[in-house]
């Protein structure tokens, strides 16, 4: 019985949750020490890939604002790939920490993910401004990012965890996920929109778990709408599912996390 | 209940299991192909019906060789490692030494160490500031506390750490071989700490191949070897048998 109370316990453990707030802001604070740009270094990397993106195929698009399109996708690929990594290394990053002090062991991937979510927001503000220049209206739809925000980061959670707790064990693991996450860029819609591709075709995007969140995202930022209720419900279900199977495969072999770091 | 009040760690029946994976990460590709025939992890006993008793205010020294299972043993006192079988009973507010500057960061200076180590403690903030010029003048770091962690010298950094591990006024201490610290004024600082600690009344486990140093503080000994403790009772007696160990 109290086993499954162990999620609960651990979220009302004052204690537990002042640790992971501190992890995560030092997280926040050691990104951006020692440099002058600071949180703007985030939005290099997405302004970058923007205009060689423009540069490329702004000719071959019909879709009008192709540079809010492709700007939006591309600050929330950037946070979804980051922050699984993040997620999955954070048990190696804090081996010795688990090793000597008596600090539950989740509360690495918890405060990786708070750390991705918290750098997102930041990231935002410089993302807000080049989108009113790009001509963004502000609206209500936008009210549903925050349903977005919490779901994306249930997910990134899970994957993470997942991810990582077999990573403890195979270190393979993040060296496949840098390999596959630039060919999945390509596996879904940001640089091109789902419907120029051909009928036949569109229906592998959707094997794709990241096209979800994507056009979710889409939807709010650039055809200023909600997004479509099975895109986000799709959302909802790849969340919980990640969320318990990972949480399920940490617990599982959580034990022989000490043995093997 | 009441006469088990002055027990302040109870092992009974204690394994302690590590779990170990070993094919190996090149052959990821095996374990792929053969999920469910092996067993993922292999199961490797590190220490094997532990009992023991440690009383309030007793100071124990846990004798051994390299890789006998004391480290193990303290971690799992200290709940780090959970384990395979029996039951560990700790009463009392715990402070396990086990690894100096865990968690330093050192691009942060040693005011912002102080908070997150603090923190990473179970300690609120609220605690940390009440406790935190008490952890500045003991570690007697002056205005270098306000430097990166990354410009200490390894003594500085051993001070920081051992003055922010021990001033949570712990009930129960586990120290780790880690009272070898910066210079010989600051080590005897450290260990006439501890024996204050010591004096108001606290337990202290301890780890540590230096027995001049523990035969002074401790009073009974246990001897850890091939996975149980072999003899538990006397500190001189302890010590004798330890060095047996190596005679033969």
């Amino acid at each position: 019985m109290q086993k499954n109370n162990y999620l609960v316990r651990l979220t009302f453990d004052k204690g537990f949750r002042n640790a992971v707030l501190s992890l995560a802001i030092k997280t926040i604070k050691l990104r951006y020490k020692n440099s002058l740009l600071g949180v703007f270094w985030s939005m290099l990397n997405p302004i970058l890939f923007l205009i060689i993106l423009i540069i490329v195929f702004s000719n071959f698009t019909s879709i009008d604002n192709y540079a809010l399109y492709a700007l939006s996708g591309l600050v929330f690929w950037n946070f979804l790939s980051s922050s699984i990594l993040q997620v999955l290394t954070s048990f190696i990053d804090n081996s010795s920490i688990l090793k000597s002090i008596n600090l539950h062991p989740f509360s690495f991937p918890l405060s990786a993910t708070l750390a991705a979510l918290i750098n997102l927001l930041l990231t935002l503000i410089p993302f807000f401004v080049i989108m009113f220049f790009l001509g963004y209206q502000l609206n209500f739809s936008l009210l549903f990012l925050i349903p977005m925000l919490i779901v994306t980061s249930v997910f990134i959670l899970g994957f993470g965890m997942l991810l990582g707790t077999l990573n403890v064990f195979f270190r393979d693991i993040q060296l496949l996920w840098n390999t596959i996450i630039p060919a999945f860029f390509y596996f879904t819609p940001i640089a091109y929109t789902a419907d120029m591709l051909p009928e036949s075709s569109r229906g592998l995007l959707k094997l794709n778990p990241f096209y979800y969140f994507i056009e979710s995202f889409h939807a709010i930022f650039h055809q200023s709408k909600i997004p479509q209720m099975d895109d986000f419900l799709m959302c909802c279900g790849l969340a919980l599912v990640s969320f318990v199977l990972g949480y399920w495969v940490f617990r599982k072999y959580r034990k022989g996390f000490i043995s093997n770091i | 209940m009441k006469s088990n009040n002055d027990i302040m760690i109870k092992m009974s029946q204690v394994d302690i299991c590590f779990y170990i994976q070993e094919n190996g990460f090149i052959s990821f590709k095996d374990f792929l192909l053969n999920i469910g025939k092996y067993k993922f992890l292999q199961k490797k006993f590190v220490l094997r019906d532990i009992n023991i008793e440690i009383k309030k205010g007793e100071s124990i020294a846990l004798l051994g060789k390299n890789g006998s299972g004391k480290s193990t043993l303290l971690r799992a006192m200290s709940g780090i490692i959970e384990p395979e079988k029996g039951k560990i009973e700790v009463n009392g507010i715990i402070a396990p030494l086990l690894g100096l500057g865990v968690g330093l960061e050192y691009e942060m200076s040693g005011i912002e160490n102080i908070q997150l180590s603090c923190a990473l403690m179970g300690l609120s903030k609220a605690e940390t500031r009440k406790l935190m010029p008490e952890i500045i003048e003991f570690s007697e770091l002056d205005e270098a506390i306000h430097w990166p962690v990354k410009r200490y010298s390894t003594g500085m950094m051993s001070r920081l750490a051992f003055s922010i591990a021990i001033m949570k006024q712990p009930e129960i201490l586990l120290i780790d071989e880690v009272l070898s610290v910066g210079d010989i004024g600051f080590q005897q600082k450290c260990l006439r700490k501890v024996e204050e600690i010591k004096n108001n009344g606290a337990t202290i486990v301890f780890v540590s191949h230096n027995f001049k140093e523990v035969q002074k503080m401790c009073t009974k000994g246990a001897l850890v070897n091939n996975g149980s403790i072999e003899f538990y009772g006397d500190i001189n007696e302890a010590g004798a048998r330890y060095d047996q160990l190596f005679n033969n």
